[in-house]
C-alpha cells in the first residue's frame, strides 16, 4: 500500500561529478564563471546535507529496519489470529422476544 | 570494517560519504590552481583523488537509493504499526466485553446457586399441607383471628385478652404482689384471693351463652343470631375434634 506512492526523488541524479567536471573546466579556461560554479557545488553539498536529515527512515540500517518490518507483520499477523480466536468463541444464542 | 559499516545507520554512512566528497572535491580544485598557478604539470596524486572522487560518488548515489527504499519500507512499517494499534484496541474492546459478560455470568450463577440453595433449604423443612389445614382450624376453632360468626357490634368478646381479663391472669396477680397488694381500685383481700368483684368480672363466650345473648342491645335480640347455612352442631364438633387432633399432632410432631 505503501509502495504504491510514486516517489520523485528516484529520478533525480545524486552525483556531483557533473559539477566537479564543470569547475575544472571553468578553471581550465580561466572563466571568471568558477566562482560561481564553486558556490553551485557548495550549494548542492548543503542541500544533500539538509535532504539528508529530512529523509524518513534512514535513522536505522537495512537490515535492522528489515527485522523490524518483519517483526510488525508477524504482530500484525498475531493479533488478527487472536481476534478471529475471539470472534469464533463459543457465542450464546439469545432467543429473540416473539 | 564491512560490519561496522553494516551497523552504522543509512543516515551516517550518507553524511560521513558526502563529507568524503566534499572534502575530496575541495582537495582536487586546489590541487589543480596550485598546479596551474604554479605552472607544473598535475603530479600522480590527482589520478588517485579523482579515483576516490569517482568511488565515493558511486557509493553516495548508491546509498541515497537504499535511503529511499527505506524510506518506502518506513511508510508501510507506519502503516503496519497504525494496524497494530487498531487491532490492540479491537482486542482491548472484546477483552473489556468479555470481563463484562464475565461478571454478568458471574452474577447470574451466584444468585442461581442462592436460589438452588434456598430451595434445597424449603424442601428439607418442608411441612405437609395436611398439618398447615389442621393448624389453620385450631387457630380459627378459637376465634384468636376473627370474630364468631353471631358477633354483633357491642358483644364484649374480643380476639385477644381484654384489660381485665389482662388483670386476671397470673401476670396480673403477680404485679399485684409486687406492689405488695395496694391497688386503687380493688381491696387486698380480692386481689389476693385472685378474684374480681361481680360487676368486673368478664363474660368469657365459653362460660354461658344466655350472658352473652343478653349484653345484645334491645329488640335485637336473635336478629344477628343469624347462621350460615350448614352451620349446625355436628359441624362445630367437627371443628373441635379437628382442632384437637392437630393439636395432638402438632405436639407428637414436635
Amino acid at each position: 500500500m505503501a509502495a504504491a506512492v510514486p516517489v520523485v526523488e528516484e529520478a533525480e541524479d545524486y552525483s556531483f561529478l557533473p559539477i566537479i567536471h564543470d569547475v575544472i573546466k571553468c578553471m581550465d579556461k580561466d572563466s571568471p564563471d568558477v566562482h560561481q560554479e564553486l558556490n553551485k557545488l557548495k550549494t548542492k553539498i548543503q542541500e544533500a546535507r539538509e535532504q539528508i536529515s529530512s529523509m524518513p527512515g534512514i535513522d536505522m540500517s537495512p537490515a535492522v529496519q528489515e527485522s523490524k518490518l518483519q517483526t510488525l507483520r508477524e504482530q500484525v499477523q498475531t493479533k488478527n489470529q487472536l481476534l478471529q480466536k475471539y470472534k469464533s468463541l463459543c457465542m450464546f444464542d439469545i432467543p429473540k422476544p416473539s | 570494517m564491512a560490519a561496522a559499516a553494516a551497523d552504522k545507520s543509512t543516515k551516517e554512512r550518507l553524511l560521513s560519504t558526502l563529507d568524503d566528497l566534499e572534502v575530496l572535491s575541495r582537495e582536487l580544485i586546489e590541487m589543480l590552481a596550485l598546479s596551474r598557478s604554479q605552472k607544473l604539470p598535475p603530479p600522480g596524486e590527482d589520478t588517485l583523488i579523482l579515483e576516490l572522487l569517482i568511488q565515493r560518488d558511486k557509493e553516495f548515489q548508491e546509498l541515497m537509493q537504499t535511503a529511499l527504499e527505506q524510506g518506502r519500507v518506513h511508510q508501510e512499517m507506519q502503516s503496519l504499526e497504525k494496524e497494530v494499534e487498531k487491532r490492540d484496541s479491537d482486542i482491548q474492546q472484546l477483552q473489556k466485553q468479555l470481563k463484562e459478560a464475565e461478571h454478568i455470568l458471574a452474577t447470574a450463577v451466584y444468585q442461581a446457586k442462592e436460589k438452588l440453595k434456598s430451595i434445597d433449604k424449603a424442601r428439607k423443612g418442608s411441612i405437609s399441607s395436611k398439618e398447615i389445614i389442621k393448624y389453620a382450624h385450631r387457630i380459627s376453632a378459637s376465634n384468636a383471628v376473627c370474630a364468631p360468626l353471631n358477633w354483633v357490634p357491642g358483644d364484649p368478646r374480643r380476639p385477644y385478652p381484654t384489660d381485665l381479663e389482662m388483670r386476671s391472669g397470673m401476670l396480673g396477680n403477680m404485679s399485684n404482689m409486687s406492689t405488695n397488694g395496694v391497688n386503687g381500685h380493688l381491696p387486698g383481700d380480692a386481689l389476693a384471693a385472685g378474684r374480681l368483684p361481680d360487676v368486673l368480672t368478664p363474660q368469657y363466650p365459653w362460660q354461658s351463652t344466655d350472658v352473652s345473648m343478653g349484653i345484645l342491645p334491645p329488640h335485637h335480640g336473635n336478629d344477628f343470631g343469624l347462621e350460615p347455612p350448614g352451620h349446625n352442631k355436628e359441624n362445630e364438633d367437627d371443628v373441635e375434634a379437628m382442632s384437637t387432633d392437630s393439636s395432638s399432632s402438632s405436639s407428637d410432631s414436635d
